[in-house]
């Protein structure tokens, strides 16, 4: 147990330098995220030009939300955890993992926090020269950050993330090629997780249905937390469905592994 | 090289591309309804917004439909034909195996960007087909000859601007190691074909339109279905997207130059 605790440092260390290598490519990723930011506002304020209100957002809370998003992506979104983990188990790099005193789900989850530790990092100067470009065209609703509410829903989000990718992922010990099923669960956190638009712009029944769903606690839900749009209610309830489902897609990935080590081949040194 | 013997070695490529496409049935079937949810996706985003509002810069809901469905129509034949080359490019450079192209005595960006073919996406590419046919019922628009005619034409001119964007980004590849992350930059950037052209202001709309003309790709093959042939922004796309394609292609031989073999 000792020994496995000294090793996370190490592993998270290993985690940092391996995204840092690539270091052009991490910049320019975080600049490119910056492009869905800038259509939204071009294509929000054509909306509101004969409007002053959608659903409850006026332009400037609702480029708030999409601002807000941006941080919530960069510090909970994988990056290209679910292809690492696949190629791990499909090539066969898994073989000096499983020598190793300590449990996979553990090990990766490391190498997720210092990827994510590296991708915001690299992410931090563009998001806030986007803040700063946005804040001179539209008066952001800043001002309303609610960090109590919104850290622990962001926490939440990212083990909610992690979780999901890793029974995904796991998923490699049957098929030999998941990148289909990945692309497929991405449209689903894009359209039922808040991030093409916030989710209580849908029709009620809809967004009723939405908010049982695990997709919405991704990207929404720890979104509309830090722009403090939920009521303290919602929020108690969002929180305790977004660690619920973060806590059975664990369940879920320790079963999977349990199940796909059974199956695994190690062929090889 | 004669264009008839490019022309004559591309259906070649398609052919061999097939043959290997077919060999992977489930992988094609998977392909096909992940494209789709991303339509969908775009669908049901246009259906959330018109639901609050009856007109965006001027676009009716089945205008837009029209809109979107173009764009779609335009990227799936692209993901089908060119993309799947260029974005092979990054590992090709990385490992060495460029050389292989290099050595071919064809042009090698028409090898990179031939090179392979998934099928998955015409069949998505169908299904814009026939939603834009809908868009267009709606609105009660039957389209002439000269209309349909312009419209293909202006969708190919369209896949000269995806061509000439992603050919850019992954020649990037040969100052940057890794990178990967330009596939990310040509879906983001891309978003901006599906905005309406009316709805752009600034310097935004001038960058869009003159220098890397997104905002024409879509709203102008579609505009032409819905409000008939204007010369005029048909002439503007033809050139613009002429000139980001051979811009392009320079970047890409400049690039070439900084190659150096793994091999050897």
């Amino acid at each position: 147990m000792i020994s496995t605790l000294r090793a996370l440092p190490t592993v998270f260390s290993i985690g940092l330098q391996r995204q840092l290598a690539y270091r052009w490519n991490y910049l320019l990723r975080a600049l490119f995220s910056a492009m869905p930011l800038l259509v939204s506002w071009v294509f929000w304020q054509a909306v509101f030009r004969t409007k002053e209100t959608v659903g409850a957002y006026t332009l400037p809370g609702l480029l708030t939300y999409y601002a807000v998003l941006l941080i919530v992506e960069s510090v909970s979104s994988p990056a290209d955890d679910d292809f690492q983990i696949s190629r791990e188990i499909r090539e066969g790099m898994l073989n000096p993992i499983l020598l190793r005193p300590l449990p996979y789900g553990i090990y990766r989850f490391f190498l997720f926090l210092a990827g994510r530790c590296a991708y915001f990092t690299a992410a931090f100067l563009p998001v806030v020269i986007c803040f700063f470009l946005l804040s001179r065209a539209v008066p952001l609703e800043l001002g309303n950050l609610d960090l109590f509410r919104g850290l622990p829903a962001l926490l939440g989000s990212a083990l909610l993330q992690f979780s999901l990718t890793l029974c995904l992922s796991l998923t490699s010990f049957w098929f030999l090629d998941i990148s289909a099923l990945i692309f497929l669960v991405y449209s689903l956190e894009f359209l039922a997780g808040g991030h093409v638009f916030p989710l209580d712009l849908l029709p009620t029944p809809i967004f009723a249905v939405a908010r049982l769903l695990p997709f919405a606690y991704e990207y929404w839900f720890p979104t509309a937390s830090l722009c403090g749009t939920l009521s303290r209610e919602a929020w108690q309830a969002g929180l305790c469905l977004q660690f619920g489902w973060a806590l059975a897609f664990l369940v879920l990935a320790h079963f999977i592994w349990q199940a796909g080590l059974r199956k695994y081949t190690a062929a090889g040194g | 090289m004669h264009p008839f013997s490019l022309f004559r070695l591309w259906l070649v490529q398609i052919r061999y591309a097939l043959t290997r496409e077919l060999a992977f049935r489930a992988n094609f079937f998977a392909w096909v309804i992940v494209e789709l949810s991303w339509f969908v996706l775009q669908l049901a985003f246009v259906g959330v917004v018109y639901h609050h509002v009856d007109r965006i810069a001027g676009w009716s809901r089945h205008e837009m439909i029209v809109l979107v469905s173009t764009n779609q129509l335009i990227q799936q034949i692209f993901t089908a034909f060119l993309m799947p080359g260029l974005t092979k490019l990054p590992e090709l450079v990385r490992t060495g195996k460029l050389d292989f192209v290099l050595l071919k005595p064809v042009p090698p960006q028409f090898l990179v960007s031939t090179a392979q073919l998934e099928i998955g996406p015409l069949a998505n590419a169908g299904i814009a087909t026939l939603v834009t046919g809908m868009g267009l019922h709606a609105l009660g628009i039957v389209p002439t000859f000269a209309s349909l005619v312009a419209y293909l034409l202006l969708l190919f001119t369209g896949l000269l601007v995806h061509y000439a964007l992603l050919l850019f980004l992954v020649s990037l590849t040969f100052w940057i190691v890794q990178a990967e992350s330009v596939l990310l930059g040509y879906y983001s950037i891309f978003q901006v074909a599906r905005l309406p052209r009316e709805a752009a202001f600034g310097w935004f709309r001038v960058i869009f339109t003159f220098a890397l003309p997104l905002l024409l790709v879509a709203n102008i093959p579609a505009a032409t279905l819905i409000r008939g042939m204007e010369p005029g922004p048909m002439a503007l796309f033809l050139l613009t997207s002429l000139f980001a394609t051979l811009f392009a292609s320079l970047f890409f031989h400049q690039g070439l130059r900084r190659y150096q073999s793994a091999s050897s």
